[in-house]
């Protein structure tokens, strides 16, 4: 049944359905809100439901195993239910808010691995700050990648999924490390110029 | 608070956003943050950018039991648990707050700052990824000119310097192409204290600086 619910939740996100991402985004913000203030474990699932596969997604694109990425997803889930107090819309999106708790729990896994590694703790203080330019509209920027020049798009894909340093990548793809930088500098200011929100 | 004139390139924050830069260079890039609301505005882009994509992958079911799983576990822990990130004890001092668990919560002046060169001493941090230090520049001291072969930030916390890219100073971060030769001096009647992260050896210019190399440990 719960699968039944899930893919039911998924396609409602599919292009051409009718549903703005923008309003979804403003949603879920104020789903975050409102978890904060009623506890309700209807609004949380109907949170889960659209963040957990995707983030399960994300989680395997970094290299972890199914069942980690799972675990990995419940947990950054759970984060999302203990701390949703902590979640100010005026700073950050909730797609946002959880895409960074994902990614310190990827961060941190990473630690058992390498124990020397500083922790996320270290390396992300919570000092947030009202957003410059915001990238709400996913359906848009998704398009906008696919016209990107090939190269600059496999860059983005390359920092935001594989985890790989700009070194990495340059000798993956066979090309300088100043045009790994100069290729996302462009290429982040190219989508900011043509989606940015806040400006 | 001095005027923050020199910060990370887009590139970089992106990669750290995305939590792809090695820790050492996320560490840098955290005490500047710390200094420069102008880049936590950046970072915070550069995060959102990275939510969409993932808004945007091909979501992969999770397993049956999943969901009912998270609803026990929610019954489990209850509300304002432990999980709330423990608060960081208030800045004071010199040290980045970032910096001080590192430095196991000591000043610059308490640290055991070991001689490189005349002029120049420093303290190597642990990180896994890349190398991580603090370099103390003696008012007056010129470093060797060095190019790099992959990336190095450098982070001015106390004093300042001056190289072809300009003047450094506190708060300052210096983010170099790995084309950009470097020949810093520290510029005023004060040490200058960096922060450095770099994740390949550096390219001495001459043959007395590169014999030097192995004592930088850079």
């Amino acid at each position: 049944m719960s699968d039944a619910l899930i893919k039911t939740d998924n396609t409602k996100f599919e292009p051409g359905t009718g549903q703005s991402p923008g309003q979804s985004s403003a949603q879920m913000a104020s789903n975050l809100v409102d978890l904060a203030r009623y506890r309700s474990r209807s609004q949380f699932l109907v949170i889960y439901d659209f963040f957990a596969p995707r983030l399960k997604s994300y989680l395997i694109m970094r290299g972890a195993e199914s069942s980690l990425a799972e675990e990995l997803v419940q947990e950054a889930m759970l984060s999302v239910w203990r701390r949703c107090d902590s979640f100010d819309p005026e700073k950050a999106t909730a797609s946002t808010w959880i895409f960074t708790i994902a990614r310190n729990l990827w961060i941190d896994h990473l630690r058992k691995f390498k124990p020397d590694r500083l922790s996320s703790l270290d390396c992300y203080e919570d000092i947030s700050e009202p957003v410059e330019t915001e990238f709400t509209d996913s359906h848009k920027l998704k398009q906008l990648i696919k016209n990107l020049p090939c190269q600059q798009a496999q860059l983005i894909h390359q920092v935001y999924f594989s985890g790989k340093t700009h070194r990495e990548i340059a000798d993956e793809m066979a090309i300088p490390l100043g045009s790994v930088k100069s290729g996302l500098r462009l290429a982040f200011e190219k989508l900011r110029k043509q989606l940015g929100g806040n400006q | 608070m001095t005027i923050i004139h020199h910060h990370p390139d887009i590139s970089t924050l992106m990669s750290y956003a995305a939590g792809s830069l090695s820790d050492s260079m996320s560490l840098v890039i955290s005490c500047h943050l710390e200094h420069c609301s102008d880049c936590r505005q950046r970072r915070a882009s550069a995060e959102s950018l990275g939510s969409s994509l993932v808004e945007e992958c091909s979501p992969v079911s999770m397993s049956t039991g999943a969901r009912d799983d998270i609803l026990q576990m929610l019954n489990i822990q209850p509300h304002q648990s432990s999980a709330a990130p423990i608060p960081k004890p208030p800045k004071h001092g010199e040290v980045p707050s970032a910096l001080q668990r590192l430095l196991g919560h000591a000043e610059f002046d308490q640290l055991e700052w070991k001689t490189l060169a005349p002029g120049m001493k420093q303290v190597a941090l642990p990180s896994a990824e890349g190398k991580l230090k603090l370099l103390k520049i003696a008012p007056g001291t010129c470093l060797p000119s060095h190019g790099h072969s992959g990336t190095e930030l450098t982070l001015v916390l106390k004093g300042s310097y001056t190289d072809e890219c300009g003047r450094f100073q506190a708060g300052d971060l210096e983010d170099l192409d790995p084309d950009t030769k470097h020949q810093p001096v520290a510029d005023t009647h004060e040490a200058c204290i960096c922060l450095i992260a770099t994740d390949a050896p550096l390219k001495f210019e001459g043959l007395v600086p590169r014999l030097l190399q192995p004592f930088f440990g850079l």
